[in-house]
């Protein structure tokens, strides 16, 4: 049950009252193999008369109006509904059945950005088609603002009588130039496909999908050490297209598909003015390069064979290739800086090559062993070339740089065997040796060697309990700085994704059948991972959860889920001011408590259902650092995420039902990054001005769900 | 390449419509063909039995059958003579299912119908071990008696796991299903009716709306991640669990849709694939060494904030190595600081995902 969705229709709270079901895949016709019959089976009087077979059409539709009482960018994040006022309230679903030839029709949220409809059609276990429309919307911060002209376009400018000045304090006309710049985009995506079975036990399919994405999103550019939140224009188009043969056997199965991905972005770069007093002659604007136009490729194969009942063996393998060559921006827009590149476009490629294996056995009764490979190779082929290049448009780097291409190799080899003490109790045990090597990269190849365990008991038909433990030790090949990067790093700093750690983790889970109306489930995770060996850097880690759920059905017209559940994330770090020994120390610590409840009832029976969810999500963010003798506290980072939500379905007719629905939705939050900091707070940041979100936002819908 | 590139953008508008129209034209051709040599399948296999197999890779059988097993004499009016609308375990939506098609001779209803997954009515399946001391399912039982049981699936079913999912897989075999033995939900007993709903119109599971619910139920720790402030919209129906999560199983980490993490990360965030000229190292590696991928409580699924999260890594001697204090906030004791506050270190260095700018070395361009 629990944590509805904030969705803009009563449909969702009432999973069985849904009339639209939305498919998330419909599209695989063919993963079956037909069945051996025995045949002596008589089958002469299965004549099936009590079948309900389904045929013509049939549907429903929901007309109906929400009301959203404030705007509020943070509600309507990912609901569309982030303005106040009126909206539509329609969905419908339509359903055609001839025998084995059907048209399905879908529609959700026709009246939001968020609209979802689709169109299905076809002869199941012949050939299918479809074409569906997804939008999805999220708006980002409606708190944001921006002296800058031509938000959305390529080329920002300042307004004529723009004063610049060393500091944003002295920009006398930045509060007489100050707009909104909201930020929000918008993913409207276009899918086809078909697939269809030429021959029993093969199917071909098609899949297609364009995405249009649009809006503004935040970037920032710099002048040396002067910065600007800037608005960033999003026009990306992304086609993806998958070709796919596949073959099922009863022993053996297989899937070939190439996959393709072109992402085109209509604007190379941004250029904005600076608003600060140029640092050097010239630095009066500046250019960034943004997301280049790239594409992937990729054939894949993957296959599974069935030795016997007790042993099968699986895998693929994929092999890709990544590539980028646009045209390469100027090194500066700055005129005065006249720097040679040393090649006209990126020329950036990386090949990709995947290989899994998979065996799995049943030794005996009561023995299974597991082994798997898996090896992945992601060689960036990118020339590496020296290139001098230009301090944020303002001057030229005496340091010339090699871009350096980082490569990949993983190897992971697995091994696990789980032995069924009895029919209720299974011990399994297995160990895991992964390798991993890079280039480029101050550890050439590190080594994680992991054992662990786990208890599965049944004491009962009533009691599960599943406890879990595992110890990983990685181990890397030598720290060493490279020299291309510069300034070198602390000597001392070991980054955690290269640095020798110890991890340690566990978990316990109880669920308890307490009666046939009632369930309860405890659980509980924990994992430490130890970086003692660092001195600078991430030097511990650990997360802890705690989680209860509870579920009963009352009567039989009265059901009452319930969970509560806590986190806590903590990590400890060192740095040095000094580019040496270690003088301050860093801890955060995240915890997150969640709590929601559920109540359902049919209040008059086959008449009037209504129901209540409630959830509450509370989170702080503590960091604290200490700098000689001094601990200093920074303020917490809260936020309070409260939803109450009233529902009730009223039968007029069979075909015709009402629905009502109320929710309130009450957020707050703090964030020391944003709170109190204007745009002209931070004397060498033009920031937006963004403030920590809060609202308190009802919603009403009412709406008329009539079928046929 | 480029210019490949270019043609082809140029012509895949044009292409597309083409191939499908051929690919429809052939799949309409196929249709008749096709069914008939379905049912043909089935029509070799019933009667290839009863001679030599011509090939036994090519064949499936129900679990659990053998000489000792009787099926009911009239299949499923058998079943719903008592399992209707208003029995305990009504059935009947099955026919608004897929399942229940009886023209298309490879489901359950063009087979042996309710029997086909829930094994012999009369005398059960060889592994039930109460069905065969106390007899079938069909039958005539003595008031106040129970009704010895017939193979029953998900949760509260008494049938090993193991032994109700091979009754899926006998059918289910291909496709996302070829890595199902071995993978974590079969590996940690999950039944395929723990979350899949058979005799319903709408499987929740399938369902967009309410697929995460049903994660949900083991998944407690992803339910609190998606209520967090910074998120994936699953809890919006925007997305859904299998849209990166290859739930019957994957070979990659966290059983995901793409053969590595990155690239299950790219199907959505193209823009970040790059590959760029200068690229971050650790954005080249593993999305999830900066990021959490179902909610956090900092910005941008991160999983701490800058600047944090940056001297994680970064302490070269100046201002990456300084310890910051609240004395940079606004009314501390010191000058608000473009190295904590709005974008902190990304005030400066926002191309944090790789740059495409010949000057772009330090991520500033």
């Amino acid at each position: 049950m629990l944590i509805p969705k904030i969705k803009t229709t009563a449909m969702y709270t009432q999973p069985q009252l849904a009339i639209i079901g939305l498919c998330v895949s419909m599209y695989a016709i063919a993963d079956t193999v037909p069945l051996n019959i025995p045949a002596s089976v008589d089958t002469s009087r299965w004549d099936c008369d009590y079948c309900t077979f389904e045929q013509g059409l049939s549907g429903e539709l929901e007309l109906g109006i929400g009301y959203v009482s404030d705007p509020s960018y943070k509600f309507g994040e990912y609901n569309s509904l982030y303005e106040d006022g009126a909206y539509a309230v329609a969905n419908g679903t339509a359903r055609y059945r001839d025998d084995a030839d059907y048209f399905n029709l879908d529609a959700l949220d026709l009246g939001l950005e968020n609209r979802w409809i689709e169109a299905e059609g076809g002869r199941q276990g012949v050939y299918n088609l479809y074409l569906n429309y997804d939008g999805i919307s999220r708006a980002i911060s409606d708190s944001t603002m921006t002296p800058y002209l031509g938000d959305g376009s390529n080329n920002l400018t300042l307004p004529g009588d723009w004063v610049p000045s060393n500091n944003t304090a002295g920009m006398t006309q930045l509060d007489a130039s100050l707009h909104d710049a909201n930020l929000k985009t918008l993913r409207k995506r276009v899918g086809y496909g078909l697939s269809f079975i030429p021959a029993a036990q093969w199917e071909a399919a098609i899949d297609v999908r364009h995405e249009f994405r649009e809006g503004q999103q935040s970037i920032s550019g710099a002048f040396l050490y002067d910065g600007a939140e800037l608005v960033k224009p999003v026009d990306y188009v992304t086609d993806e297209v998958q070709a796919t043969v596949k073959y099922t056997a009863p022993k053996w199965q297989s899937v070939l598909s190439y996959y393709v991905s072109l992402f085109n972005n209509a604007n190379a770069s941004l250029t904005w003015e600076n608003a600060f007093d140029p640092i050097t002659p010239g630095a009066d604007a500046g250019q960034m390069a943004l997301s280049p136009d790239n594409q992937f490729h990729q054939i894949m194969l993957s296959s599974g064979y069935q030795f016997s009942d007790a042993t099968s063996l699986s895998g693929d393998i994929a092999i890709g290739r990544m590539e980028q060559d646009e045209d390469l921006l100027q090194a500066s827009i700055n005129p005065n800086l006249d720097v040679a590149l040393p090649r006209t476009s990126a020329q950036a490629r990386i090949d990709t090559l995947t290989a899994n294996l998979k065996l799995d056995t049943a030794l005996s009764d009561k023995t299974r062993l597991s082994a798997a490979y898996r090896y992945n190779d992601r060689d960036n082929k990118t020339p590496s070339d020296v290139f001098e290049w230009v301090i944020t448009d303002t001057v030229i780097s005496p340091d010339p740089r090699y871009n350096l291409p980082y490569s990949f190799i993983d190897q992971i080899a697995t091994l696990d065997v789980a032995y069924n003490i009895n029919r209720k109790t299974r011990f399994s045990a297995g160990f895991e040796n992964a390798i991993k090597r890079r280039t480029n990269q101050q550890v050439d190849k590190t080594t994680e060697n992991t054992l662990w365990g786990k208890f599965d008991v049944r004491t009962s038909n009533s009691v599960d309990i599943d406890l879990r433990a595992a110890h990983g030790q990685r181990d890397g090949s030598g720290y060493h700085p490279v020299a291309e990067i510069e300034p070198p790093e602390n000597p001392l700093m070991r980054k955690y994704n290269l640095a020798d750690r110890t991890r340690d983790t566990g978990s316990i889970n109880v669920t308890l059948y307490l009666h046939e109306r009632i369930s309860i489930n405890l659980g509980g995770e924990f994992a430490m991972d130890d970086y003692s060996d660092s001195v600078i850097g991430l030097t511990s880690s650990e997360e802890t959860l705690l989680n209860a759920d509870f579920s009963m059905l009352l009567t039989e017209v009265t059901s009452l889920s319930a969970y509560v559940s806590w986190q806590d994330i903590q990590s400890e770090q060192a740095g040095s001011d000094t580019g040496t020994d270690p003088d301050w120390f860093a801890s955060n610590d995240d915890t997150v408590g969640s709590f929601g409840i559920g109540l359902k009832h049919q209040l008059i029976e086959n008449k009037l259902d209504v129901g209540v969810d409630y959830y509450l999500l509370q989170s702080t963010g503590q960091i604290s650092i200490v700098t000689g003798t001094e601990n200093s506290q920074f303020p917490d980072l809260e936020t309070d995420l409260r939803t109450l939500k009233l529902y009730g379905d009223y039968k007029l007719k069979d075909n015709l039902t009402l629905h009502a629905e109320f929710w309130n939705n009450h957020y707050t939050s703090s964030n020391w990054m944003f709170d109190g900091v204007d745009p002209a707070t931070i004397p060498n940041v033009l920031s937006f001005g963004e403030q920590s979100p809060s609202y308190n936002v009802n919603v009403g819908i009412v709406s008329a769900r009539y079928s046929f | 390449m480029k210019i490949i590139d270019r043609h082809f953008r140029l012509i895949l508008p044009l292409l597309q419509p083409c191939l499908l129209s051929l690919v429809y034209s052939v799949a309409v051709q196929a249709a008749t063909p096709a069914l008939e040599n379905t049912a043909q399948t089935l029509t070799i296999a019933q009667s290839s039995d009863t001679d030599e197999p011509a090939d036994d890779s090519e064949k499936s059988s129900l679990p659990g059958l053998g000489t000792d097993v009787k099926f009911s004499k009239k299949g499923a009016d058998t079943c719903l003579k008592c399992h209707d609308e208003d029995s305990a375990y009504p059935v009947l939506d099955i026919f608004k299912t897929k399942h229940g098609v009886k023209a298309d001779p490879r489901t359950p209803m063009a087979t042996l119908q309710c029997e086909t997954c829930h094994g012999p009515g009369v005398k059960g399946l060889l592994f039930m071990e109460e069905a065969k001391k106390k007899g079938g399912h069909v039958g005539k039982v003595r008031p106040g008696e129970k009704r010895p049981p017939i193979l029953n699936f998900g949760v509260k079913s008494d049938e090993p796991v193991a032994e109700q999912n091979r009754m899926c897989l006998a059918c289910h075999k291909g496709d996302q299903h070829i890595g199902w033995q071995g993978s974590a939900h079969d590996k940690g007993d999950v039944a395929c009716a723990n979350c899949h709903v058979i005799h319903t119109q709408r499987d929740p599971v399938m369902d967009r709306t309410l697929q995460s619910e049903v994660c949900y139920s083991c998944h407690q720790k992803q339910r609190t991640d998606f209520l967090k402030t910074s998120v994936h919209p699953v809890r919006f129906g925007q997305i859904n669990c299998t849209d990166c999560h290859s739930i019957h199983g994957s070979n990659t980490r966290a059983m995901l849709v793409r053969p590595t993490l990155n690239q299950t990360c790219y199907t959505c965030h193209a823009d970040k694939r790059g590959p760029f000229l200068w690229a971050h190292a650790p954005a080249s590696e593993d999305c999830t060494l900066c990021h959490t991928p179902h909610g956090s409580i900092h910005p941008a699924l991160l999983k701490k904030r800058a600047p944090l999260l940056c001297q994680q890594c970064h302490s070269q001697l100046g201002h990456p190595s300084v310890g910051y204090t609240p004395a940079g906030l606004p009314g501390g004791s010191g000058t608000p600081s473009g190295f904590m506050l709005a974008g902190s270190c990304l005030n400066c260095h926002s191309q944090v995902h790789g740059s495409n700018h010949p000057s772009g070395v330090k991520l500033m361009r």
